[in-house]
């Protein structure tokens, strides 16, 4: 499942087409990840047929790289908050919005979902596949080789896992 | 929590779902045995999963202002992104094509940020300040626009490495170092002509072109120098680069063309030296741009030049004006001239009594006296003979050459005053006139030195030194 050569170009094309979202829409709108995910799909599979035949092997990619787009993302703005660069201008925070309705810590997240990846990959590939990725409990199956029964309990068990992980009243997991 | 514990959590875990609800704690109870960890991770992961609702449920969503990076090939109006160039005081920086396909530099504002109308507003002043400068050493402003709720600054591209990438390979030589200075002096000139302040000049906003021509960009922070706006930026909001602010820019005050001259100063200073000024000791500067930069950079912005114009015409004339004039008679520098000038004579002078003290005394404690007086005489009345020369031939240097002389007219001072005062003394054994006349001298160095010639510096040189700096200095 690793083509390393073709992470840029997914990583690209989403970004190119966020940004192209970015141009039409008003500010203050969110793409899903599913419907970016599914967008790049179809255009790079149309520019490049071979490399991107299997769809289930693509939407790993693109889980994947949603996933570092966010991180860094979260990252580079919680750099700026703080005054990371001594010469900046330090503004007043118009933060609307985030990328997480329910207020999801995407640092958090991605640090406790390394973690349980040391504990049980499958559980975390799964994670990020739904997550990131916006794929349904079937497509996960699909990517990993395994039956949505199975996927279903394993999410169940990732998913209360994280909550506690990212939960900062209980002590770490 | 290890792999161990958590294979055999999955089971327990798993197999509790399978049971309803209210059976699974004793389930649960049951299938750990007596293994009271597992149970409660058991126990804790089963409570957590209950009251998990819709967590992770909604997959990720990406804010559009997590992508304030354009990717290449991005169309923003009519212009075509190339690449990102480098990110300013307050946007991304991107080296686009016109469609005539003509390289430029465009600057945005991110878009949710464009909503702020008070940075839109200052970015738009930006602009507008920028756009009246015309000279060959600043880059042009062509465009201010909102393209696809962006704002955009679009100006000249400028090829070329900047000064930061050309000082880290070392000091210039300072010819080079002294063309270049003349050429940012006189994009400030400019600048300040149209009223506008640059408000972060440093090495990295400084282009030198292939041909070697300075291009001065990034008037980020420029805003229009008037009295009404002058407090366009809130309280505790600081622009500019530290290393390179005025104090005035520091304390939040009021700022001026003197704020430029000042990091103009230390730009200056860097290309001759290879470092900061204030970084600690470095090379020497040749003396006639140590006065120009040490004019920039007084603490006082009343001190230095007042705009660009004035400081270039002090670069480019060679013999720099340093705001220290040719002496008038009666002037407090013609006092401390004629303090220089009659002591080194009345050292002279005493070179006779101390003759006179050695055959009293003779023998070679005598001749001892004698030569360590003589040495003191010579070093102290020569150099201050030196810098009485200085100050009225070539003014510039006077600073540099007080503090180079300094530690040895001292020495000498003292060393003068204590055989002296020593020959004196054992002279004084004759109750000799000499013996008189050697102590009181003795006395009346000790007092001209340790306090008429400080009084007579410090009302000459109202300078930048602290009073104990000005202490050690003739």
């Amino acid at each position: 499942m690793q083509h390393p050569d073709l992470m840029p170009l997914v990583y690209d094309e989403l970004r190119r087409i966020a940004a192209r979202y970015i141009s039409r829409e008003r500010p203050g709108q969110t793409l899903q990840a599913t419907a970016l995910v599914n967008e790049a799909y179809v255009r790079l599979a149309a520019e490049r047929p071979r490399e991107f035949a299997n769809k289930t092997h693509f939407l790993a990619i693109a889980a994947l790289s949603m996933r570092q787009i966010l991180v860094q993302r979260a990252r580079a703005r919680n750099a700026a908050k703080r005054g990371g660069a001594p010469h900046r201008v330090t503004l007043d925070d118009r933060n609307v919005g985030g990328n997480t309705p329910a207020g999801i810590d995407v640092l958090a997240l991605d640090e406790a979902l390394s973690r349980l990846a040391l504990l049980d990959p499958e559980q975390a590939r799964i994670v990020e596949l739904r997550y990131f990725g916006g794929l349904t409990v079937e497509e996960t199956a699909d990517v990993l080789g395994s039956s949505p029964a199975t996927v279903k309990r394993h999410w169940a068990m990732a998913r209360a896992w994280l909550k506690q992980a990212l939960d900062p009243g209980v002590s770490s997991v | 929590m290890t792999p161990e514990q958590w294979k055999r959590l999955k089971p327990i875990f798993d197999g509790a779902l399978a049971q309803p609800l209210d059976a699974r704690r004793a389930w649960v109870q049951q299938a750990c045995g007596g293994d009271e960890a597992l149970r409660r991770d058991a126990e804790a992961l089963l409570a957590s999963h209950e009251t998990a609702g819709d967590f992770l449920e909604e997959p990720a969503r990406l804010d559009p202002s997590d992508l304030d990076t354009l990717p290449a090939g991005t169309a923003l109006g009519s212009y075509r992104i190339v690449r990102e160039i480098g990110r300013g005081g307050m946007g991304v920086v991107y080296l686009a094509e016109d469609n005539l396909e003509r390289q430029v530099a465009l600057k945005t504002l991110p878009p949710i940020l464009g909503a702020d109308n008070q940075l839109r507003e200052r970015l738009r002043r930006e602009a507008h300040a920028a756009a009246t400068i015309n000279h060959p050493a600043v880059a042009t402003v062509y465009v201010l626009d909102e393209i696809d709720g962006h704002l955009v600054i679009v100006s000249e591209y400028v090829e070329g490495d900047t000064l930061r990438t050309l000082l880290s390979r070392g000091a210039m030589d300072s010819t080079h170092a002294h063309a270049l200075a003349v050429e940012i002096a006189g994009a400030l000139a400019a600048a300040h002509r149209a009223r506008v302040i640059h408000r972060d000049l440093k090495p990295e906003n400084i282009i030198v072109t292939p041909a070697g021509r300075i291009k001065v960009v990034d008037f980020g922070i420029a805003h229009i120098e008037a009295p009404e706006q002058a407090r366009l930026t809130v309280p505790g909001m600081m622009l500019g680069t530290p290393a390179y602010m005025a104090p005035e820019q520091l304390a939040g005050g009021v700022v001026t063309p003197r704020a430029d001259v000042y990091a103009f100063g230390i730009v200056f200073s860097e290309m001759l030296t290879g470092q900061h000024p204030l970084a600690g000791p470095a090379g020497l500067i040749p003396p006639r741009f140590a006065a120009i930069i040490q004019r920039c950079m007084n603490p006082d912005p009343n001190e230095r030049y007042a705009s660009g114009s004035e400081l270039l015409a002090a670069l480019a004339s060679g013999a720099p004006d340093t705001g220290i004039e040719h002496t008038a008679t009666g002037s407090p520098r013609w006092w401390w001239e004629f303090h220089q000038a009659i002591t080194a004579v009345v050292y002279w002078m005493m070179t006779w009594p101390a003759w006179k003290g050695r055959e009293i005394i003779g023998g070679p404690l005598g001749r001892a006296l004698f030569i360590a007086a003589l040495i003191a005489v010579i070093v102290a009345a020569s150099l201050r003979l030196h810098l009485w020369f200085t100050s009225r031939f070539y003014p510039a240097q006077l600073r540099w050459a007080r503090r180079r002389n300094a530690t040895w007219i001292r020495a000498a001072d003292w060393l003068f005053v204590a055989t002296l005062a020593v020959t004196g003394v054992l002279v004084g054994e004759d109750r000799s006139p000499v013996a008189v006349v050697l102590i009181a001298v003795a006395v009346g160095a000790a007092i001209a030195f340790l306090v008429i010639e400080r009084a007579t510096a410090r009302a000459a040189f109202r300078s930048s030194a602290t009073p104990r700096e000005e202490a050690r200095h003739p």
